[in-house]
């Protein structure tokens, strides 16, 4: 289980999936610029909760789990190195307030990791795809992202033949140093190049067969559109972003440690 | 009615350096279902490639002679135009789905094309049904088997209306039960809606029975063309390596031992029958 699982799209029904990728691509963006713009603890700590039960709706609970699970490796390292930086660097800070600062940086790290896992998780490539081109972005380029998504698990299985392949002829994969490392995949790549290159005429084929190109206005089986629940989603992102502004201007953010000790 | 028309068709490749076919004349009917059998390297993918314009356009070459299809010069008309007449499926299913869900790769073709959505909608179901896959229309295409994907291909082809659909060896990556349910579409498409159908096949035991007619070719050139059962019988088709249906070579055997059948036979029901009736003469 890698920790890229957390971010694998699952179908799922589910009023989350079912909501309008664009109005979920500005719930991420928003809360993106907001959890840059604090770098306390509290505020930090709001945002992670508030994300909490949006999992929940989203019934993705197993696998945002994981994706939280495979970056708590990232969070300790990241946890250590602000202790560390902050302690040697910064003199003035008693060590509280760096322990603080520093578990800020780690809860900011997760926020992140946390939109953007409920944003993967409940939105399928081919609606991401539907969402660009409803954007007014040019067709080829949806195209080739949407393609290339879905040649992914097939270029994953034809790599892992190909490895099978070579190691049955007697290819060694492991050891070695680094470069050893990385000289060892060239007998990797090289078929597997060859084989995307033909495979991609043979796309292209099949594309001219299917009148690519024939229309210069495009229809779309499917089309997008922004339901209640979509504004919604939208109006309590704007919300966040407003009042997250108004507080990191104009309140003075107390931090843990003083509401303990005073 | 020529709904393909070849005189003196000579193509030859940018690379290479004689002509993959050479001096093709060729009609083929509407309504006709014509199997292209050869050995390997004979020119019938090539020649397939020309019916919906891939060549020239596409691969680029030197192309002589005259071809019109369904009343358009190939040369002068782009491959979209063409590729609303004459549908195209190729051998590797798995390289022509490239959308995430069945649907929408059905629906790749009219959006293209620009028809308005609730046509497109129609057709897709249309379509998808025709070819046995409208539960499968939600699925991504790498979770389908083989035999799945070439249907859905045949589907998407299907769904923009053309009045021939040219398959080049569609069963080869299949196993011998995909590549029946795959005859059988497209027998049924052929036979139910009149679809003009050009099949390059090796295996031509299960399908030889639905065709009318085989072409055989030969290093670029066709060297027999015409009933299946006069074709698949004669000694050339066997001195040139075609796969001819063990039915028909049963027949031949058994006409060397003095036996002779009804006439030749292109299936084992059909090869049953017969010997039944001689034994029970």
């Amino acid at each position: 289980m890698s920790m890229f699982d957390g971010f694998k799209f699952r179908s799922v029904s589910s009023p989350v999936h079912q909501m309008d990728p664009r109005a979920k691509f500005i719930y991420v963006c928003i809360l993106f610029v907001v959890t840059v713009m604090f770098s306390n603890l509290i505020p930090l700590i709001i945002l992670f909760l508030i994300q909490v039960p949006f999992v929940f709706m989203a019934r993705v609970q197993k696998e945002w789990m994981r994706s939280m699970k495979g970056s708590a490796m990232f969070a300790v390292i990241i946890f250590v190195m602000n202790l560390l930086s902050l302690y040697f660097y910064t003199g003035y800070e008693t060590f509280g307030s760096i322990l603080e600062r520093s578990l800020a940086m780690t809860v900011r790290f997760i926020v992140l990791v946390q939109t953007f896992s409920i944003f993967f998780l409940t939105t399928s490539p081919d609606m991401l795809g539907l969402a660009l081109e409803q954007s007014h972005i040019p067709y080829e380029i949806c195209f080739a992202f949407t393609t290339a998504v879905r040649f992914v698990p097939v270029l994953a299985e034809e790599a892992q033949t190909i490895m099978d392949a070579q190691k049955a002829r007697g290819l060694e994969m492991e050891g070695g140093n680094f470069f050893k490392r990385i000289r060892n995949y060239i007998p990797i790549l090289i078929p597997l190049i060859v084989n995307a290159i033909r495979r991609s005429l043979e796309l292209a084929e099949t594309m001219e067969s299917r009148a690519w190109g024939a229309n210069r206005n495009r229809t779309n089986l499917y089309v997008l559109k922004m339901r209640r629940e979509d504004v919604l989603l939208i109006l309590i992102s704007l919300v966040i972003l407003a009042v997250s502004i108004y507080v990191s201007m104009n309140v003075q953010m107390p931090s843990i440690i003083q509401l303990l000790t005073s | 009615m020529a709904i393909i028309e070849a005189k003196r068709l000579t193509y030859t490749y940018p690379i290479g350096e004689k002509p993959a076919f050479r001096d093709v004349n060729l009609e083929i009917k509407k309504g006709e279902f014509v199997i292209i059998t050869g050995p390997s390297g004979c020119g019938k993918t090539t020649l397939c490639r020309c019916f919906n314009g891939l060549i020239p356009h596409f691969y680029g070459g030197r192309l002589e002679g005259e071809i019109t299809v369904c009343g358009l010069n190939v040369r002068e008309h782009p491959t979209y135009e063409i590729a609303q007449h004459v549908g195209m499926v190729f051998q590797n299913p798995e390289n022509q789905l490239f959308a995430l869900s069945v649907e929408k790769d059905v629906a790749f073709g009219l959006e293209n094309l620009g028809v308005p959505r609730e046509e497109i909608r129609k057709r897709v179901d249309w379509a998808l049904k025709i070819t046995g896959t409208y539960e499968l229309r939600n699925r991504a295409p790498y979770e389908l088997s083989g035999g799945q994907q070439q249907r859905v291909a045949i589907a998407s082809v299907l769904a923009m209306n053309p009045e021939v659909i040219v398959l080049d060896e569609p069963t080869s990556f299949l196993d011998p039960i995909g590549a029946e349910q795959i005859f059988d579409v497209i027998n049924s498409l052929n036979k139910d809606l009149g679809i003009t159908i050009i099949l390059v096949e090796h295996r031509l035991d299960l399908i030889s029975k639905y065709a009318s007619r085989v072409i055989v070719m030969q290093n670029g050139q066709i060297v027999l063309d015409g009933n299946p059962r006069e074709v698949l019988v004669s000694e050339e088709a066997r001195l040139i390596g075609v796969g001819i249906p063990k039915a028909t070579l049963l027949y031949k055997i058994l006409k060397l031992r003095g036996i002779s059948l009804n006439g030749p036979p292109l299936s084992s029901d059909e090869a049953c029958r017969s010997i039944m009736e001689v034994m029970s003469r």
